[in-house]
């Protein structure tokens, strides 16, 4: 098959430059793949599970939450709040910082912007931990 | 008499000498911590502009456009984010970012102050000022996820109406030696900013639609934003305290001379009065 070149990067840098063969991502309307020789194409990534397939075969996952994806003359940019290859996911982090969002969410009540907070941190403990596993 | 004073001497030189051990190492942590906010602060620069630039090219291409972010409302209340240290010993680095706040809240409108860092923070409460939260105590300490919880408190409190502009307070790098704060407006956005490129531009498909996505896009943006300004404070400060702690090594340098004079001055004089008082006892 044919691959199209692929840049990710975060406020920390540069986590991918190549060629795959196809792009998986979580949007804000659902999943979305593309392939080589994709129309121009610019949308907002929401929060969930990533991958890339390489030339060989090879699948990479993320977990990729917030950002970019744009396609412009066969060039694709994912630029990502947050991205992390599955190796590099620490479990144990991602489910204390769950344990720790679900309390705040308890003791929140009706403090909506605390509430809000809280939500967040789980939403991005519970895609780490989903991509993990 | 004169041998008190020289021990009086003698230990106010150790006592300039401990601090001025103490400035010059202050002085090189500072120097080393500066080039790394600097290096950060270059890193995640690409990732901003390429936003930004998303954002200008959805709002050109798109006609009959319009996003909460883009309207001015009347001013009935601003929100001020003032970013500043976490400790003194900077020179003028917190003391100029106040007198900037000062100056921009005198016209009266109401203001309410999301301080980041220690020092703001004891300072804004101290004034009486509305205060956002505080949860953004220690300026060093707050990362790229901090940027972003604080950007969606921000979007999320404008669009509510809560406050109807938003500016950021920062101190500007503008080299080693020269750091001015400066106030940036961050919501509304500046509509049509730079130059309108003309003629043809490429078909693009925004999913699901071109609105829906600047409005998604915004909050990064904004988070992108508050990093920058968090980076280059976190360097003017670094840099100021490296120019101050400079500057106090150099005055005790100064003192530790002027003392040893002195020290030298009353020894001579002891040691020539004791001669004096030997022979006026020879002589008699």
């Amino acid at each position: 098959m044919s691959t199209f070149h692929l840049k990710i990067s975060t406020p920390d840098g540069l986590e991918y430059e190549g060629d795959v063969e196809r792009l998986r991502v979580r949007m804000i309307d659902g999943d979305v793949c593309l392939l080589a020789r994709h129309a121009n194409y610019v949308s907002a990534v929401g929060a969930g599970e990533t991958a890339i397939t390489l030339e060989s075969g090879e699948v990479k996952e993320a977990a990729c939450i917030g950002g970019m994806l744009s396609m412009l003359d066969g060039e694709a940019n994912l630029i990502a709040t947050t991205f992390e290859w599955k190796e590099e996911i620490d479990l144990d982090r991602a489910k204390r910082a769950k344990e720790r969002a679900e309390a705040r969410i308890a003791a929140a009540k009706n403090d909506k912007k605390e509430l809000m907070l809280a939500e967040a941190k789980l939403q991005r403990a519970l895609v780490r931990i989903n991509v993990k596993q | 008499m004169a041998g008190a004073s020289m021990k009086d001497i003698k230990l106010r030189i150790k006592s300039v000498e401990s601090t001025m051990q103490i400035t010059k190492a202050m002085e090189l942590v500072a120097s080393s911590k500066l080039r790394r906010a600097k290096e950060r602060q270059e890193r995640c620069r690409p990732y901003f502009t390429e936003l930004k630039e998303t954002l200008d090219e959805i709002e050109a291409a798109t006609s009959d456009f319009s996003s909460p972010y883009l309207q001015s409302r009347d001013v009935k209340k601003q929100c001020l984010i003032v970013i500043a240290g976490d400790r003194g010993l900077a020179g003028g680095y917190n003391a100029n970012v106040f007198k900037a706040v000062t100056e921009l809240t005198q016209d009266g409108t109401p203001t309410c102050i999301l301080p980041i860092g220690k020092r703001a923070v004891d300072f804004f409460t101290r004034k009486g000022y509305e205060i956002v939260t505080t949860e953004f105590a220690e300026a060093a300490d707050v990362s790229i996820p901090d940027c972003f919880t604080l950007s969606n408190l921000i979007t999320e409190g404008y669009l509510s109406g809560q406050f109807d502009e938003v500016s950021i307070v920062f101190t500007q790098f503008v080299s080693m030696l020269t750091q001015t704060p400066k106030c940036e407006k961050l919501l509304p956005l500046e509509a049509g900013e730079g130059e309108r490129k003309t003629g043809l531009r490429p078909l693009v498909l925004y999913e699901p639609d071109p609105v829906t996505v600047f409005n998604a896009i915004v909050p990064n943006y904004i988070a992108g934003m508050i990093y920058g300004s968090m980076c280059e404070s976190v360097a003017s400060e670094l840099g100021a305290r490296r120019t101050a702690m400079d500057a106090a090594s150099k005055n005790a340098a100064e003192m530790i001379e002027d003392l040893s004079l002195r020290y030298n001055r009353a020894r001579q004089g002891a040691i020539t009065q004791e001669i004096t008082e030997i022979i006026a006892g020879a002589e008699h």
